[in-house]
């Protein structure tokens, strides 16, 4: 029991001193506005990509629509904060984005999700784009030309404490009971069902936590960004995501951070490069998978529990998980 | 009831080049599983290669469309054999993120090469408009019908009467009894890329034809209605993918015709999800239970 | 009252019956055979039973505490919860999971907390992790799993790997147990042991036992009474001394009797 409270505490230690040390960074000026930016895209990246990741790598269930989900929470903020221009309209508006994108991947998800591997992907991606379609054509979203001077209620501060959270509340599921089924189901639905549990209940609980947590990016995207349009959440967005999980390696959160961060530092790296950027960025991305097919890092998780276990030359207490 | 034929036709025009597109994707797909999401991309070279031989060597229209479909089979081979076959064996969602690289590739290398600007279609035929019984029909919209249509019998043909086509089905049914009985299956992959993509490259060229108009990212959105085409048919079903693509169409020209236009994008998703619900291996796919 | 009641269950696929009214009880604490040339129609009944399958006609009904509940409708996972675990003849693992995760899947119903307590990790979390834990390393010792517990289950030879699918079936906490030819592909001495399990299965866990078997050793070492299957009729049953020496079923399946 007690490595597992050292490695939360080893954790915690982990995240306020990354905390601590972009804040160093940013006042000594090696962080400019510039890095900044690019730090809070590599953190909303992460927020939905490892949503995604639970739902893909985990739940074995390829969904295409990921950015439907965060369009969702991105006009939940701007039409609440637009009259609620707070910090608490902006949590409170996050709240809203969060139920409804629960609600949209309920309705989405009991009818699909019964389909099969690329079925569901082309039905998630067509439900994502009904969605898109539809705030193109609402009043209270402004149409197709969006929403602009959202107030800026987020900064990287908050980005990050969100990073934090949702990747916990993520990890937490898929390393427990849910995970369990979930993974199970993703192995052998047949034997799955056979052992007492119920596909539909468990893909839809993973479709619905990814959703949920890609509406917190969603949120986050629009008080940072501050200007929104349909446009920014179609099947390219969705693709965007699915790219950092696949190259992370499908299965493991660590590999999604690496893969959001080393995308990140690859697009601000490119921007110099002008009209060749995306070319560059194509090259590298069909190298990567040719030459690395399963990801950067496969299915490994990075375990400070499991490094503790083997430090402490104990044997892996029958109760702890995998790695944590 | 005018405006109603009118639309028809019109749907058919549009549909003819969707099923061209939902074809390669439902081959390919049916032969390696592969969602080639790069095949929207491989069309709009085709465009770009018949806008390129008739403004530079003045070349018919059918000399374009034929060299198109040369030019883009073996551009389709190529990329098949760089990109696709070192992933036979990985997790197919590798060699997804591989063709949505290689879509990347092609738009932007494009771009870059070209720029991203919309350019006009050389008019290789000069369009005339006939009515008949009060509705307006192009010698384009016909030429774009019989065209479509004679390369879909084509390829059935090719797919049911040549000595590659049934290796083509027993590779699709069974890669490895088919290597067993002498198949080697990377030719007729590569065969199929290159049936595939040709019927893409004709696709592309047809459409500057009708819009008039191409640019680089052309072959994004019909790639994907193609798709969506292929398997609201049934992906890996050849007729599947030809009435796929029809319907698509029509249903498309028959939103706008009604005044939705705004909506027509998310009437093809609701109909295609509506469909996958009630049929989920699509209009004329196989459902195949897994045995307990 | 029997604890498993069918009467009447028949299944038609396209016209041909699979499984054509079939009377059958199984009582508390019995170990029941199920045998029958291949394509008689047993793995179908067991689908049958366990609700992969939903059957044309008839009835199934399980006793619980004096109530006769139908088993026809109800989802496998429902079926599962219910008390009715099976193997598969082609096993069916967990591939990608350790021989630990394998089991604690299967207790997903059974020892549950609710959704904040899983992602926020509050006690009650612990609680139930704490039981999961304690049964866990009960069935790994109990099926001699300890040693590859954290292994992933498709590195596992063959034999083990059915160890690991029933061990996976007594984690959901069943009241019957159904194995789809446990025996197929064991060496004797394999076999032997499979049997001594399968015997602990009812004295330590105090299952009920109903297996499909072409090994007739086994069957006829273990089972106390036996269904014989043909072309998806029940031609006979009793116990193995009777089944031996029934004249259909050394017509119809053993041809030239019943050699142990």
């Amino acid at each position: 029991m007690a490595t597992k409270w050292k490695a939360a505490l080893a954790w915690l230690a982990i995240a306020v001193f990354g905390f601590v040390l972009i804040n160093v960074l940013i006042v000594v000026g090696v962080v400019d506005a510039f890095i900044e930016n690019m730090l809070v895209t590599i953190g909303i990246n992460i927020i939905l990509a490892t949503g995604l990741n639970l739902i893909i790598g985990f739940s074995g269930q390829f969904s295409l629509g990921h950015a439907g989900f965060m369009a969702v929470g991105a006009y939940a903020t701007a039409i609440i904060t637009s009259s609620m221009p707070t910090v608490f309209g902006f949590y409170l508006s996050m709240a809203v984005g969060i139920l409804i994108a629960m609600g949209v991947a309920v309705i989405i998800g009991v009818p699909t999700l019964r389909l099969r591997g690329d079925y569901l992907a082309i039905a998630t991606m067509g439900a994502a784009e009904i969605i898109r379609v539809i705030l193109n054509n609402l009043k209270i979203t402004n149409g197709a030309a969006g929403m602009f001077n959202i107030p800026a209620l987020a900064g990287w501060p908050t980005v990050y404490v969100l990073v934090c959270l949702t990747t916990l509340m993520i990890v937490n599921f898929a390393r427990s009971r849910a995970g369990r089924a979930i993974q199970a189901i993703r192995e052998d639905e047949i034997a799955a069902e056979a052992s007492g549990i119920d596909p539909t209940k468990w893909k839809l609980a993973a479709f619905v936590m990814g959703g949920a947590t890609a509406a917190i990016g969603g949120s986050l995207h629009a008080v940072y960004i501050q200007t929104i349009a349909p446009s920014d959440f179609g099947i390219m967005n969705s693709i965007a995501i699915l790219i950092i999980v696949v190259l992370g390696g499908v299965g493991s959160m660590t590999g999604t951070f690496m893969a959001a961060i080393v995308l990140g530092v690859l697009d601000t790296v490119l921007q110099s490069f002008g009209p060749l950027r995306m070319v560059i960025y194509a090259l590298a991305l069909i190298l990567i998978m040719v030459f690395k097919p399963s990801g950067l890092l496969g299915r490994y998780e990075v375990s400070i529990r499991a490094w503790f276990d083997r430090k402490g030359g104990q044997h892996a207490t029958s109760n702890s998980d995998r790695s944590e | 009831m005018q405006t109603f034929l009118q639309q028809v036709i019109n749907g058919l025009s549009l549909g003819s080049i969707y099923a061209l597109l939902a074809l390669g994707y439902t081959m390919v797909y049916g032969i390696i599983k592969l969602i080639n999401f790069a095949h929207g991309d491989i069309y709009m070279i085709g465009a770009f290669w018949g806008y390129y031989v008739i403004n530079t060597y003045h070349v018919d229209f059918f000399v374009a469309l034929l060299s198109s479909m040369v030019v883009t089979a073996g551009l389709g081979m190529l990329i098949e054999f760089l990109a696709y076959r070192p992933l036979r064996h990985s997790p197919r969602i590798t060699a997804l993120i591989t063709a949505i690289g290689v879509s990347y590739f092609l738009e932007n290398g494009m771009s870059f090469l070209f720029g991203a600007n919309t350019r006009d279609f050389p008019q290789a035929v000069a369009q005339r408009n006939y009515q008949v019984a009060g509705i307006t029909v192009s010698n384009i919209q016909v030429l774009i019908l019989v065209t479509a249509v004679i390369l879909m019998v084509g390829l059935q043909l090719i797919v049911q009467k040549t000595k590659m086509g049934t290796a083509m089905r027993a590779v699709a049914v069974d890669p490895e009894a088919a290597a067993l009985v002498g198949i080697d299956p990377n030719h007729v992959i590569s065969f199929t890329f290159g049936l595939g993509s040709a019927l893409a490259g004709a696709g592309g060229v047809l459409i500057g034809l009708y819009y008039n108009s191409i640019d680089p990212l052309m072959g994004m959105t019909p790639g994907i209605k193609a798709f969506v085409a292929a398997v609201v048919g049934g992906i890996g079903s050849i007729p599947g993918a030809a009435i796929g693509g029809f319907l698509i169409g029509l249903l498309e020209t028959g939103v706008q015709a009604i005044g939705l236009s705004a909506y027509k994008d998310a009437a093809v998703y609701v109909v295609l999800i509506v469909i996958l619900v009630i049929l989920p291996s699509g209009l004329l796919g196989k459902n195949v239970k897994e045995k307990v | 009252m029997p604890l498993l009641t069918v009467t009447g269950l028949s299944k038609r696929f396209g016209g041909l019956d699979a499984v054509a009214d079939i009377d059958m009880h199984v009582d508390e604490g019995e170990l029941v055979a199920l045998i029958g040339p291949n394509g008689a129609g047993k793995t179908t009944l067991f689908n049958l039973l366990t609700g992969v399958t939903p059957p044309t006609s008839g009835t199934i009904t399980l006793d619980v505490a004096g109530q006769s509940v139908s088993l026809i409708g109800k989802p496998p996972y429902q079926v599962a919860k219910m008390g009715l675990a099976r193997t598969f003849q082609n096993i069916r693992l967990f591939a990608r999971l350790t021989v630990r995760e394998n089991i604690q899947a299967a207790m997903t119903h059974r020892y549950t907390e609710n959704f904040f307590a899983q992602i926020l990790r509050l006690p009650a979390y612990y609680r139930k992790e704490q039981l999961v834990a304690t049964w866990t390393d009960a069935l790994l010792t109990a099926f001699d799993l300890t040693d590859v517990a954290d292994l992933d289950a498709d590195n596992l030879p063959y034999g083990t790997q059915r160890r690991v699918e029933i061990a996976r079936a007594v984690a959901t906490q069943p009241k019957i147990i159904f194995l789809d030819e446990p025996a197929a592909g064991m060496n004797p001495e394999e076999t032997a042991a499979l049997t001594a399990l399968i015997r602990r299965l009812r004295s330590e866990f105090h299952l009920t036992v109903v297996l499909i078997e072409h090994d007739m050793s086994l069957v006829m070492n273990l089972a106390e009474r036996i269904y014989v299957l043909e072309h998806g009729k029940l031609i006979a049953t009793g116990t193995p001394a009777a089944i031996q020496q029934d004249e259909a079923v050394i017509a119809a399946y053993l041809g030239g009797g019943v050699h142990a």
